[in-house]
């Protein structure tokens, strides 16, 4: 066992080594090669047959005129919860971005490590919070304790709720990753805190922060639970503050069990329009990162 | 004795060419490399050294970008045959890398990584670890607690265990990158006793920026400059009376 | 062709790491101490406050009631013909953990079935395409999930894949009598969407664990004659580990609180699931369809703001074992997480 044998052995006998076990080996690796990459598949087929279908059954009955239909009296005119969300939207981003950004510089710029752990951690914990708890605190605070009733600015603000950790989370990140050199040669020239924050950080986090706001819109329109619970009629209404509001989730939602007809073209109509605008401001968000990153690397040198 | 038969040598290396996009690393190179030596490869950085010791166990195939012609016969087999699988040539040559890079596992589980691929026994790898722990002047330090975590180990046992994993699975060829870089003179002198010790059985290539490693340690010196074997022979001819104006160079430090 | 792809250990998806040891203290201290110099401190305190307030907010509209030993329990009769209602949630917790678990090891596996494929079978420029696109999955809309579940999955599993496992398999406990319906909702619909929702969580987490693993320890696998196989198993994913418990919890945590594709394709009764096939509810789903029901019931109300705490209870608690084994930022740009 101890030295390598001294009978002459050609390299053909090393090297091929025909045994049972090493052909096994090599055999395991080379199906694994083949096998391991199809899982993508498992990923990838019900995404592209996600998206065929929900396309295939909206797009025949997509139109202009469907999409701008916003007759209130139509009770499955697409425009009114188009309408309805995007109002919902700029409302709730607002709130969140008010909320989120000035957490998240205050988190960067003015905490110690530990208190600062502590809010990262609790706005990770919001994350992962299940929506439809979102919901109950938008519906117990907001539309029963405040008594503002099922309503647009019930629903927009649980949804504004929803999305600011979220904002919170990417305005640090932002702010964290400002170069030190930078950061200290701001301040050692003289600035003040409040200088330094808006004049010399903001302008390099903005791109991201910007960024993780298209990332909040978009999980804030494919959201369900937040607005439903704490705005939604059976009825689709136009919005004013303290009415009921259709957002195009909740279009989906009332209408998704019909039986073919307008109501059910209303639902996939609704998901389709969703589901563009999730995917592709998912895919911006993407490409702007990646564009981000080589410009924060560039900032090193 | 040992494999020291009359054929010839071990390794052989005809017209290696190593090209990444245009640049040549490696640049038409042949050497042999006889049973039962070390040879030293040497000069400047970026002369290419460690991209050739890499060549010789397929490793520089997990560089992205390296076109590899011509051959590299271990025995008489060229490595780089089509029905040759890599997996098999890095159990005939092995290598021991520049940092000690142990397992976050135990001393005894490190040792025995490449004997459990191929062998079930566990009396014939326990066998094979001690055998291989003693070549590696390892053993006396560790036979006490063989199950000690690997990464408790100072910096010089721990490369050194890393010379004992790669014997354990009995290559016949060993090449070595730069593998006392890392350590104090202490650990580096123990490493190079190992090697001095090791020579008369294996064939050892070391790769070494340290003019006076290559001369305590090896049988030959092999020069190297941008890709292109310069000079080669005994280790005294070349470091005491090297015969290229470029070697001539080296060694007197004008590139170091 | 014999040559080995390099083991995918590139620049890690994580962004460039914040400075070694905390910010430079930027507040200017003077002598006298104001109390407007709390004031840039506050607007840090919104995550924290946020979840205290949702707490406390679920305590006080479950008037802190407790149910006693049957609020854990399997009745829940909300509105009773006779006698008093009862709140018993075992039914939920059950449900919520039938489908949670089974969709989470499926994610697992697949995830790191890809995530292996990613790092150390594929080169880096089809890898380059294929991760985003895992990635997006996670960006999909539950209820757009829902909508393509309940119309089209959930029929595809009613006709054709039920009948065969059933046909297959009905000698299981379990898997037996009553047969599988044509509509096909019930668990084993939203167990595959719930992988499918799981998935990219556990695949993105574990591939950024293989990342980093270090070059030279993959490289002294390789040098020791193991195949790629060989070196990920017996090297990579040890040192992997904690990215993949971490994968674990988290995509546990995401499927356990799904709402709203859950709801519209388990078939939602409030009772235990007869077999495999059939229907049942979570927590999540039965909180999101009774609350309006619930209007103007007081007991009604407290008992599902109740349920609420249980979940966000368990929630919490998966979370933060999750992230405590990861980096503080390693999902800071994944929707969901």
């Amino acid at each position: 066992m101890a030295l390598p044998s001294s009978t002459p052995e050609t390299g053909q006998d090393l090297l091929f080594d025909r045994s049972g076990r090493t052909q096994w080996r090599l055999g395991f690796d080379r199906a694994a090669g083949w096998l391991l990459p199809l899982l993508f598949l498992v990923a990838i087929i019900p995404i592209l047959d996600l998206v065929y279908y929900v396309g295939a059954q909206a797009l025949p009955t997509l139109s202009l005129a469907v999409i701008t239909n916003t007759n209130p009296r139509d009770p499955y005119a697409l425009g009114v919860p188009i309408e309805s969300t995007v109002e919902v939207m700029l409302w709730a981003t607002a709130v969140a971005v008010a909320l989120g950004l000035f957490g998240g510089v205050a988190t960067a710029e003015f905490l110690g490590e530990r208190a600062a752990g502590w809010m990262r951690m609790s706005a990770n914990l919001l994350v992962g919070t299940p929506s439809v708890v979102l919901g109950y605190f938008g519906y117990f605070a907001l539309v029963l304790g405040l008594g503002w009733g099922l309503s647009f600015v019930a629903g927009a603000t649980t949804l504004a709720f929803f999305m600011t950790p979220y904002i919170f989370r990417v305005t640090d990140l932002a702010y964290s990753s400002i170069p030190r050199p930078i950061r200290e040669a701001a301040l050692g020239a003289g600035a003040r805190p409040y200088q330094y924050v808006v004049k010399v950080a903001a302008p390099i986090a903005f791109p991201q922060i910007l960024n993780g706001v298209f990332l909040a819109v978009a999980i804030g329109v494919g959201e369900t639970a937040p607005i439903v619970l704490t705005s939604t009629h059976s009825v689709i209404v136009p919005p004013t503050l303290f009415s009921p509001v259709t957002f195009l989730t909740a279009a989906i939602w009332l209408n998704f069990s019909q039986p073919p007809g307008p109501a059910l073209a209303l639902a996939f109509q609704a998901a389709f329009l969703v589901l563009i605008v999730v995917v592709a401001l998912n895919i911006v968000v993407r490409i702007i990162s990646a564009r981000y990153q080589k410009r924060l690397e560039g900032l090193y040198q | 004795m040992n494999a020291m038969t009359s054929e010839g040598p071990v390794l052989s290396i005809r017209h290696l060419t190593i090209q990444a996009k245009n640049k040549k690393i490696i640049d038409d190179l042949s050497l042999d490399f006889p049973p039962s030596s070390l040879t030293a490869v040497v000069g400047p950085s970026g002369c290419g050294k460690t991209t050739l010791v890499r060549s010789l166990n397929r490793m520089v195939e997990l560089t992205p970008g390296l076109r590899v012609r011509g051959e590299v016969d271990y025995l008489g087999q060229n490595i780089y045959a089509p029905q040759v699988n890599p997996v098999m040539v890095r159990r005939r040559i092995g290598m021991v890398f520049q940092r000690p890079t142990v397992f976050p596992t135990t001393i005894f589980e490190n040792a025995a990584f490449g004997l459990r691929l191929v062998h079930e026994d566990l009396e014939v790898i326990e066998k094979s670890v001690q055998d291989a722990l003693e070549r590696s002047g390892l053993w006396a330090e560790v036979k006490d607690d063989l199950d000690r975590p690997a990464l408790s180990l100072s910096g010089g046992q721990q490369q050194r265990l890393c010379i004992a994993r790669a014997l354990a699975i009995q290559p016949r060829v060993l090449l070595l990158d730069e593998p006392t870089s890392a350590l104090d003179p202490a650990a580096t002198q123990r490493v190079e006793a190992t090697m001095q010790r090791l020579k008369e059985d294996y064939v050892l290539i070391l790769v070494t920026h340290n003019v006076g490693q290559a001369a305590r340690v090896s049988d030959r010196v092999a020069f190297l400059h941008s890709g292109r074997l310069i000079e080669v022979g005994p280790t005294a001819d070349v470091l005491e009376r090297p015969r290229e104006p470029l070697t001539q160079q080296f060694i007197t430090g004008r590139f170091q | 062709m014999s040559a080995t792809p390099t083991p995918d250990t590139g620049a890690s998806r994580e962004p460039l790491p914040p400075p070694a040891s905390g910010p430079p203290d930027l507040e200017v201290r003077t002598g006298s101490f104001r109390p407007s110099h709390l004031i840039p401190f506050v607007p840090a305190l919104v995550p924290t406050a946020l979840l205290i307030a949702i707490v406390v907010e679920l305590l006080i509209s479950s008037k802190f009631t407790n149910f006693g030993l049957a609020f854990w329990g399997p009745h829940w009769i909300p509105s009773p013909s006779t006698g008093a209602p009862t709140f018993g949630i075992a039914v939920f917790i059950t449900g919520s953990f039938l489908t949670a678990i089974p969709a989470l090891l499926l994610a697992l596996l697949i995830g790191i079935g890809i995530a292996v494929a990613s790092t150390s079978y594929l080169p880096r420029w089809l890898t380059r395409w294929l991760d985003p696109f895992v990635d997006l999955l996670a960006g999909i809309p539950s209820i757009v999930y829902g909508i393509w579940g309940y119309l089209l999955v959930a029929p595809f599993f009613g006709t054709v894949i039920n009948p065969v496992i059933y046909h297959n398999f009905h000698w299981v406990p379990g898997f037996g009598a009553p047969a599988p319906a044509v509509e096909g909702v019930g668990l084993p619909v939203a167990i595959f969407i719930l992988m499918l929702m799981a998935l990219p969580i556990t695949t993105l987490l574990i591939r950024d664990a293989l990342r980093a693993v270090p070059r030279d320890l993959w490289e002294a696998g390789l040098g020791l004659g193991a195949t790629r196989w060989e070196t990920t198993r017996r090297v990579a994913i040890p040192y992997a580990m904690r990215g993949i418990v971490s994968a674990g919890f988290l995509g546990f945590g995401r499927a356990f609180g799904e709402t709203v594709m859950v709801a519209m394709v388990l078939n939602v009764v409030p009772a235990f699931p007869l077999n495999f096939y059939s229907g049942t509810s979570t927590m999540a789903a039965e909180m999101f369809t009774q609350l309006d029901s619930a209007y103007g019931n007081g007991q009604f109300l407290a008992a599902l703001s109740e349920m609420a705490l249980v979940l966000l209870a368990i929630s919490l608690v998966v979370n933060i074992v999750g992230r405590r084994l990861i980096s503080r930022f390693a999902t800071y740009d994944v929707p969901g997480l």
